[in-house]
């Protein structure tokens, strides 16, 4: 059987220390023991069987649930005053079998898992790696889980493959203690699973394109995701260069997306006329307290997989240039402690020199970021062709009402289908600012609330279409935000939330966050 | 007279440089992390650094060899069968313990990380 343990802690934060936030009660699950339940799918059900355990109790006690992985998400997103759920020890995996697929799905059954809730990204790329396949992107990390990534949108810089949730194929949610509300949804244009494999997790199914769409980034809100699909591909490498080439010449490619005819050429990554390749991944790092004229990007290029490369890890894990945090406590580190000399030094020094290039796979190149301290990040997403306009106005604001502590980064990611995607243009650039989490009073400074209000408004006053991460720092009660952000879109995500839950339902999975976005407002 | 005070407070300054040294240098520690292995999860480790979440396991002892002995094992169990990180601290006063007791009785710090039980 699995078994819970309950935790009255009373007070709850998030992995990068961004609460501490009021909770009465913390629940940690852990599965049958294999010895005891030998059978994968007897633990899998036996693990929803114990989740509606606690469901059933939290409806009883008309009290709110909240599950969560590795905390990753910077704000209260994760977060709920009553229940929260551990959920990261539920992490069975498995391949999908031939009389799972559904006949008429397109999806190869190779590429095709099931992996439980709790699976961290690194969990997912050592499974894959040992079928022969790896993801296809992840969040230029490893420490979150995959139904964390998916409910927040995590991405990384993968231009023309997406965030996490736009590989998930198929999800298998829990959204109450009754038998019929195990549920398996997928779209219904794009089947990948039957009703064998329906029955075998006692669920019933829905093929629906629009609600699956909206539960796909669902915030948590879409009942427990208990089970992800999740297409993978043929293993492959990662070839990873660090520059510094003219700003003009990196801005230009982030608002062209134009590899082919740019002057930022590697001379390995060129086709057979000497235009240069496009890169799997790109990536600007930017001060924003100097006018250095030349910027520091990071270009990554996809390669077949060879088994006889050098491990890139020893040379990964003193890379400078890879997280922004790990590049920011870097800079960081002589002065934690002082956030007024360390904005001089921002001030006075350029950034570090270029890391050496490297060859790995995907969770190689983007290994293990441990904690670094207290941190903040807030990320805009924006059309990329906005995005050089988009950054002028923001390294501004650090500059003339900062500043605070904390550098630039500009992402690129493809477009996703998921309803609430904050990558909801056709190339998005994700430009986020790192750092640590300091004391306005103390070091009479404009605080990170209002540095994010301010990051509202004047993308608003300079016309810049705009999402936030929904994982990050921000001024979430700014009036009227998500209906800016997404317009008809969250009508649409309520409403398809409607069609899934009950009201009882729907206000068990609701919380603080959501009712700051206005998003929670079909619960009476 | 002076000349004698002096030489003696040099002296003393000699023999408190080779000390600070043995101070600065004998307290330290080394972690050894697995490149491929996912750590043990705990939500309710909130400590500040390194191991912040994850569960933690502390040796904290001194061991006591037999003359003939030279080598110990100490036996530990991760039920995912495997470690993820293992840290060994040395300070001065174990090494102290260790060079007055000619190496019988040594103390043992140490913190390690059990793999993440795969499922």
């Amino acid at each position: 059987m699995a078994t819970t343990t309950k935790h009255e802690i009373g007070k709850w934060d998030t992995f990068h220390s961004n609460g501490p936030f009021d909770t009465k009660v913390l629940y940690k699950t852990s599965l049958a023991g294999k010895g005891n339940m030998p059978s994968w799918l007897d633990r899998y059900n036996d693990a929803v069987a114990e989740i509606q355990r606690l469901l059933k109790e939290a409806l009883d006690h008309q009290e709110g649930f909240r599950a969560y992985g590795s905390a990753w998400s910077m704000n209260h997103i994760a977060h709920h005053n009553d229940n929260m759920h551990f959920n990261a020890e539920m992490n069975l995996k498995k391949a999908i079998l031939d009389d799972e697929m559904h006949p008429d799905s397109a999806f190869q059954r190779e590429n095709l898992f099931f992996v439980q809730c709790g699976n961290t990204i690194k969990e997912l790329h050592k499974f894959l790696f040992d079928h022969g396949k790896a993801l296809k992107a992840s969040g230029a990390s490893n420490g979150q889980t995959i139904a964390g990534c998916i409910s927040t949108g995590v991405h990384g810089s993968a231009i023309d493959v997406g965030s996490v949730q736009d590989y998930v194929v198929g999800l298998n949610l829990i959204i109450g203690p009754d038998a019929n509300d195990i549920v398996y949804l997928e779209r219904a244009s794009e089947p990948a699973l039957n009703d064998v494999f329906a029955d075998r997790i006692k669920a019933r199914v829905i093929r629906d394109d629009d609600l699956f769409n909206a539960a796909l980034v669902g915030l948590g809100a879409f009942g427990f995701i208990h089970g992800v699909l999740i297409e993978g591909e043929d293993r492959y490498l990662l070839k990873r260069y660090v520059r510094k080439i003219p700003k003009e010449l990196a801005l230009e490619l982030a608002e062209t997306m134009d590899f082919a005819n740019s002057a930022f050429v590697i001379p390995s990554e060129t086709d057979a006329n000497g235009k240069g390749l496009r890169p799997f991944h790109y990536k600007i790092f930017i001060n924003p307290y100097r006018n250095d004229p030349e910027y520091v990007v990071e270009a990554i290029y996809k390669k077949p997989y060879q088994p006889d490369y050098p491990d890139p890890v020893p040379r990964m894990k003193t890379a400078i240039y890879r997280d922004l945090i790990v590049l920011f406590t870097k800079i960081a580190e002589k002065y934690k402690n002082s956030i007024p000399k360390l904005i001089r030094l921002l001030q006075n020094s350029v950034l570090p020199p270029p890391d050496l290039d490297a060859t790995g796979t995907l969770g190689e190149i983007f290994w293990d970021a441990g904690y670094q301290g207290p941190a903040y990040a807030c990320a805009v997403g924006i059309d990329h062709k906005d995005s050089p306009r988009a950054l002028a106005i923001l390294t501004k604001l650090a500059r003339e009402e900062g500043p605070i502590p904390g550098i630039y980064a500009m992402r690129f990611v493809k477009q996703s289908r998921a309803t609430l995607a904050f990558t909801k243009f056709r190339v998005n650039c994700m430009l986020e600012i790192d750092g640590l989490i300091w004391k306005p009073k103390k070091n009479n400074m404009i605080s990170l609330e209002k540095f994010c209000t301010r990051t509202i408004e004047l993308l608003l006053q300079n016309n810049i279409p705009f999402t936030i991460h929904w994982g990050k720092n921000a001024d979430w009660k700014f009036p009227g935000l998500v209906a800016h952000m997404y317009g008809v879109k969250a009508g649409e995500w309520m409403h398809q939330r409607r069609k899934l839950l009950s009201k009882e339902q729907a206000k068990l999975f609701s919380n603080g966050f959501l009712y700051e976005v206005n998003l929670a407002e079909a619960v009476v | 007279m002076d000349l004698f005070l002096h030489a003696r407070g040099r002296r003393a300054k000699w023999l408190l440089i080779p000390l600070l040294i043995v101070l600065l240098t004998s307290c330290y520690s080394v972690r050894i992390v697995n490149k491929d292995g996912v750590p043990e999860p705990d939500p309710l480790n909130q400590s500040g650094n390194f191991y912040k979440g994850l569960k933690v396991h502390t040796l904290d002892t001194t061991i006591k060899l037999k003359l003939a002995e030279g080598e110990f094992h100490l036996i530990e169990r991760c039920a995912s069968g495997g470690f993820f990180s293992f840290e060994y601290r040395v300070n001065l006063g174990g090494v102290l313990l260790s060079a007055v007791t000619l190496g019988k009785l040594r103390r043992v710090k140490i913190k390690y990380v059990c793999l993440k039980e795969q499922n």
